[in-house]
């Protein structure tokens, strides 16, 4: 009875592990690349290309059957594949071109000419479709097709690569319709300027979306790439993203595709004049024609002119009001010697903002934020910044700017510039009236939403360095000095309830920075301090243990150290980790100990950063030594 | 030169016109030459270009030398419309009318200025009155019904313009993109064939290193770059940051193509797999185990030494009451050890390296077994009561005989151990294991194998009186455990073990659980209601393991080994037989300076005895 009892047990104990018959197994669901081929009926080229527009790739079966060597595809992908419309379109148009060079050989050019003009033309439409049933799905996916349209809007037309220019027209007309839209909506996050080009972070839909484009300078082909390859993918993506212009274009009530001044578009200011378009003309700056014009037909816009009017006034009168909240507070303490904050101060001054700034309805805070950081502020760019790439910063960070250049909205003497973007060793004439700035100040201030004092990165200097906006640093392990700095500022800004962007920056700024330069000192001295107390007590305990007739306490130290090593290890303390350790699984033990050893290498390369700025350190400070 | 060509192929063109019209309005002076129209070239050899009216020769004209000739036409302002007539062999001049001619040829005029071109027609045909028209022939058929051919051709540009090959106008340009998706924000996981949608992984966002101006601490120093070049190429960093100090002087990035071309690739080319990348602390994998201190009581700290061997201890046993100790030891001796104080109350000199010694765990029959070399010697170890010596000596006064008489040569055989007045077994090879059965009636004894391998025995069994337990002997080999059921004389069970090389086993109390200790450092669990195959395989210790050992009353069991750690579990069998034992590791041991031999724990309290090669036994307590 037991026996069966125990029996019965075992078997509920045991895992069965049995394979069930009649499943397929690898070999019928996978298939190699070269039967896949016989299977279609096509040479390698068109299916690569194929595959490409169709995303399918390569998948990896448990049991590699033919071999290790080999690529494998899902049996149910080159299915797919056997009953896409496009596989017949191509077999159709090679069996056109055939007609075509016929006619020629016959000299039938009337007919040649005839089936050129009709040649059976296809789009992607479907594929896009396919791939991205929702519009979430299609975004998601963004990365890509946006880095690859910015890089080939850069690239020169090339017949030797065949790279037609049609392309390249496209690409640049969908990246700046897509920069455009990012501006419109103030969904631009994050910008680091990077050896590779500049990394531009976009909140759409909710998905944040980074995407690399190339520095603006003439880009060489290499050799060693497939441009073949490159235009195939180009070709979706540049469907892809002008479906998903649409798409966004629409949800704004917008026109797609937008139109562009002509006179603009002369000027290389398409960017420009697709911000004009978007916004529907509410704001219709003219084009400088010549200095001349500019009294009588105001380049800059009267709203714009108006709202500056509100700033210089709300700056008054809040000044006015402070002034007397100050003066109250006098009163107040000198007759009741009573600290009492004025609560209403900052929810007034509050209150005022926003009041005159427009409210824009489901806007979430940080698109607030981020729309009005250059609020108030007006940008001049220089010849030798990138202007495409800063406009589009500063337009989305809800600044006004204008060029150097054809199609400016208004000139470099005007006076409500409040920063110039230059990078250049001097500047001949200067504007007492605007803080001349590096580049960096605007990817900085706008990476941080804060206006960083402009003292670091005036004309001619060694900016701070450019932190990247993706770190986390303390995830990392390693704070850069210059991110402390920032936080601080950001901190700082914080607690001053009612940020006056723009208008107070400067002396804002310099108590800013002077208060961080303060507190760090005194954070330096009471370290110091702290050394030297420690010192002094162990110098005193020293006096103590001589004058009772025993050893320093550094010879008593290494005279304990040596017995102990040499007679007994220590007793190790049981550490319940180890325990632990024991009794892991195998594939588990193998997977912590390959845990383990990632993080020690990163903690050794957080080590070896810090070693570094260490040395950094000790140089400069041996430099500053001498120079005293 | 050209004026001059053509006014050549003129004047070529001209003497005979001048010969059939005499009458034209120029005054000319009838040609020398008289050979006629033929070719002059018939002359070409000759002195003379033909004859004149009285049919003298003419001569050849001196030819000039291209000095003379430009002299004259410098010195000759006329020389400009001279013209050389190659018939009569001399200049001719051309008069202003002559020139007004080629002036008005060349505009493409008629070369007389008074001939009108369009002068009104005369018909020279006289029609009044004539009444029939040119031709009389009857009009053709042809000319009344429509063309076969044009017919043909009408018929195929309208198929043609039917089936759309002609397109007469072009199609209306649709507007490339419309609206594709509605406004729902599902997100879809399988492809449209239905399989599942496996996105592409994103590229790494960049760090402070990739920066135009990145921190001081994130640029390697010219030794460290230097020294990249050491490295294997794959673990070679592809990215050294660089410091720019403005913008502008940013170059392009050469690579940029190229990785995004290579990123290409991998989008199409790269067989995707789902991978769970963990990314979560390390310690969450470590089991949630209850805190040895829930557990206690366990052995844990040393608590006394027995000292006096002078080589390594190889082997101990406790004594069933647990007030004794014996062990043997490499030095040829055997001790017996008071266990609460350390005194070592009897030592026999056998006379050679002891490999195993065994209590009797009959209480009431203290006797001991040591296998020594080929021997197995039984003796005395004085202690207990009167009553127990003398049923002691009765026992060991055993007539020695030889077991199997019959063959040539026996087995083992008994001898009396005057010396040390014990009984004496003799066996054929070294013994290395002995041990007791339960109750104490009988031992077995295990002797090296011929065949060199390291066989181990252990026996252990249910009382034999109960018929439906019967008695088990389990056989360790190399690699498998076999259970022989002895009551049967047949194997029950083979445990597949899965090590390398056992080197020492323990069986529960219960006799349904095992333990195995084996030379690459692991140890096994078997729950043999389970399966033949281990429950659960540890890998605590870093070399060989020794000895394991089950404790009888407390749920404990330890192992030791050479790397001179002695580890401590709290292992914990339910009678519940749906509940898997409960294994917890307590306490590592250390202590002694070289591989610890042997462990046994004491029958009753939870306390261990560990017997080092460092000659020294440890009693670790609670």
């Amino acid at each position: 009875m037991v026996k069966q009892v125990k029996n019965a047990v075992k078997a509920a104990k045991r895992k069965l592990h049995t394979g069930r018959r009649g499943n397929p197994g690898n070999a019928a669901k996978y298939i190699t690349r070269n039967k896949a081929l016989n299977r279609l009926q096509i040479k390698l080229p068109e299916f690569r290309r194929l595959c490409i527009l169709k995303g399918i790739h390569p998948r990896e079966p448990k049991k590699k059957f033919e071999g290790q060597n080999k690529t494998y595809y899902h049996v149910k992908d080159i299915n797919f594949l056997l009953h896409e419309p496009l596989l017949e379109k191509s077999r159709e148009i090679r069996a056109y071109e055939k007609k075509i060079t016929k006619a020629r050989a016959k000299y039938n050019t009337d007919l040649a000419h005839r089936l050129q003009n009709n040649r059976p033309s296809f789009t992607l439409d479907h594929l896009v479709k396919e791939r991205y049933p929702s519009f979430i799905d299609a975004v998601r996916d963004l990365e890509d097709p946006l880095t690859m349209i910015h890089l080939f809007a850069t690239l020169p037309a090339d017949t030797t690569h065949s790279v037609p220019f049609e392309r390249v027209h496209s690409c640049r007309r969908l990246s700046l319709e897509w920069q455009a839209y990012v501006t419109r909506t103030h969904s631009l996050r994050k910008i680091f300027v990077s050896v590779k080009g500049i990394y531009y972070q976009v909140e759409v839909s909710g998905q944040k979306i980074t995407y690399l484009t190339p520095h603006v300078l003439n880009q060489v082909l290499p050799e060693d790439v497939d441009f073949r390859v490159m235009l195939t993918f180009a070709e979706f993506y540049e469907t892809l993203l002008g479906f998903v212009n649409f798409k966004l274009y629409h949800s704004l009530g917008l026109n797609y595709p937008p139109v562009l001044d002509p006179r603009l578009e002369q000027a290389a200011a398409e960017l420009y004049a697709l911000m004009k378009d978007l916004a529907g003309g509410t704001t219709s700056a003219p084009l400088l024609e010549d200095a001349s014009a500019k009294e009588d037909d105001a380049p800059v816009s009267v709203d714009e002119q108006q709202s500056l009017m509100e700033a210089e006034n709300k700056e008054k009168r809040i000044a006015e009001s402070q002034a007397r909240l100050a003066s109250l507070q006098d009163r107040l303490k000198q007759i009741e010697k009573e600290k009492e904050k004025p609560q209403d101060v900052p929810v007034q001054v509050k209150t005022e903002a926003m009041d005159v700034d427009d409210v824009i309805e489901d806007e979430d805070l940080e698109t607030r934020t981020c729309r009005r950081l250059f609020q108030n502020l007006t940008f001049f760019l220089g010849r030798e910044v990138p202007r495409e790439s800063l406009l589009f910063v500063i337009r989305s960070f809800g600044g006004a700017v204008s060029w150097d250049g054809d199609g400016a909205p208004f000139p470099e003497n005007d006076e409500v510039i409040t920063h110039q973007i230059v990078d250049r060793p001097t500047q001949g004439h200067k504007f007492l009236s605007r803080h001349y700035v590096q580049p960096q100040w605007v990817y900085d201030c706008a990476n941080n939403r804060i206006l960083l004092p402009t003292e670091p990165y005036l004309l001619g200097r060694i900016p701070p360095p450019h932190l990247s906006p993706f770190v986390d640093n303390e995830a990392e392990g390693h704070v850069p000095e210059y991110a402390d700095t920032i936080k601080r500022l950001r901190l700082a800004a914080n607690q001053q309830l009612a940020p006056l962007p723009g208008s107070e920056s400067g002396i804002d700024e310099g108590e800013l920075l002077v208060a961080a330069a303060a507190r760090r000192r005194e954070d330096l001295e009471a370290e110091k301090e702290r050394e030297l107390a420690a010192m002094e007590k162990s110098y005193a305990e020293d006096l103590r243990r001589e004058l009772a007739g025993k050893s320093f306490s550094g010879e008593e130290e290494a005279l304990a150290d040596v017995p102990e090593s040499e007679v007994l290890p220590p007793p190790k303390e049981d550490d319940p980790k180890d325990m632990a350790k024991m009794m892991l699984s195998r594939n588990k033990r193998n997977l912590y100990q390959a845990m383990e050893m990632s993080n020690t290498k990163k903690k050794e390369e957080v080590k070896l950063i810090k070693e570094r700025k260490r040395k950094a350190d000790e140089k400069e400070r041996k430099k500053k030594t001498r120079t005293m | 030169m050209l004026e001059l060509t053509v006014m050549k192929n003129l004047m070529i063109a001209k003497p005979p016109t001048r010969a059939i019209l005499p009458k034209t309005s120029l005054p000319q002076a009838p040609p020398r030459n008289t050979v006629g129209e033929i070719p002059l070239e018939f002359y070409k050899d000759e002195e003379h270009i033909g004859y004149d009216r009285a049919g003298r020769k003419l001569k050849k004209q001196a030819r000039k030398d291209q000095l003379d000739s430009f002299l004259d036409r410098s010195d000759d302002p006329k020389d400009w419309h001279k013209v050389y007539d190659e018939y009569n062999d001399e200049y001719v001049e051309l008069t202003k009318e002559e020139m007004g001619m080629i002036s008005r040829i060349r505009q493409g005029k008629l070369p007389h200025a008074e001939v009108d071109p369009y002068q009104p027609y005369v018909d020279w045909f006289d029609w009044d009155g004539k009444g029939h028209p040119l031709s009389n022939a009857p009009e053709p058929k042809r000319r009344f019904i429509p063309s076969k051919w044009e017919a043909k051709k009408v018929v195929k540009l309208v198929r043609a313009l039917r089936k759309g090959w002609i397109k007469l106008d072009k199609p209306k340009e649709k507007p490339r993109f419309y609206l594709m998706w509605g406004d729902d924000l599902k997100v879809n996981e399988k492809t449209a064939n239905g399989l599942a949608y496996i996105p592409a992984p994103k590229a790494k966002l960049p760090g402070h290193e990739e920066s135009y101006n990145p921190p001081v601490e994130y640029i390697p120093s010219e030794e460290e770059i230097n020294s990249y070049q050491l490295m294997y190429e794959e673990d070679r960093p592809k990215f050294i940051p660089k410091k720019f100090d403005s913008l502008r002087h940013v170059p392009a990035y050469a690579e940029f193509i190229k990785e995004i071309f290579e990123r290409c690739l991998d989008l199409y080319l790269c067989p995707r797999t789902r991978k769970k990348r963990l990314n979560i602390d390390p310690d969450s994998l470590l089991p949630k185990l209850p805190k040895p201190k829930d557990l206690q009581p366990y052995p844990t700290t040393c608590f006394l030494e027995y000292k006096g061997h002078t080589g390594a201890v190889s082997s101990i046993s406790a004594d069933p009451t647990g007030e004794w100790l014996l062990s043997g030891s490499r030095d040829g001796t055997v001790r017996v050890w008071e266990v609460q104080t350390g005194r070592c109350k009897k030592v026999w000199d056998v006379g050679g390296s002891v490999f195993c010694v065994a209590w009797n765990p009959n209480p009431a029959l203290p006797v001991v077994a040591i296998a020594v070399s080929n021997d197995v010697v039984l003796l005395d170890p004085e202690v207990g009561d009167e009553e127990v010596q003398l049923n002691i000596a009765k026992l060991l006064a055993v007539q020695p005989s030889t077991s199997e008489p019959t063959e040539n040569t026996p087995l083992i055989s008994w001898k009396r151990h005057d010396k040390l007045r014990g009984i004496q077994l003799s066996h054929q090879q070294n013994v290395v294991r002995v041990s007791w059965h339960n109750k104490g009636d009988y031992f077995q004894t295990q002797q090296q194998s011929c065949f060199g391998t390291s066989t181990i025995k252990a026996a252990k069994s249910k009382p034999f009186p109960q018929a439906s337990w019967p008695p088990f002997m389990f056989v360790a080999t190399k690699m498998h455990v076999r259970v022989y059921n002895l009551a049967k004389q047949e194997l029950s069970k083979k445990l597949i073990t899965g090590l390398q090389e056992i080197s020492s086993m323990a069986l529960h109390s219960g006799g349904d659980n095992l333990i195995l200790g084996s030379k690459g450092a692991k140890l096994c669990w078997f729950d043999m209601d389970l399966s033949v195959k281990p429950y659960k395989t540890i890998k605590n210790h870093k070399e060989d393991i020794n000895a394991v050992a089950f404790h009888k009353s407390y749920p404990l069991f330890a192992s030791c080994s050479d790397d001179l750690s002695t580890h401590v579990f709290h292992g914990m069998v339910y009678s519940d037989l749906m509940q898997n034992p409960l294994i917890v590791p307590l306490k590592i041991l250390h202590g002694h300076q070289k591989g610890v031999s042997d462990i046994k724990f004491h029958p009753t309290q939870p306390w261990l005895f560990t017997a080092g090669a460092d000659s020294v036994i440890k009693l670790f307590c609670n």
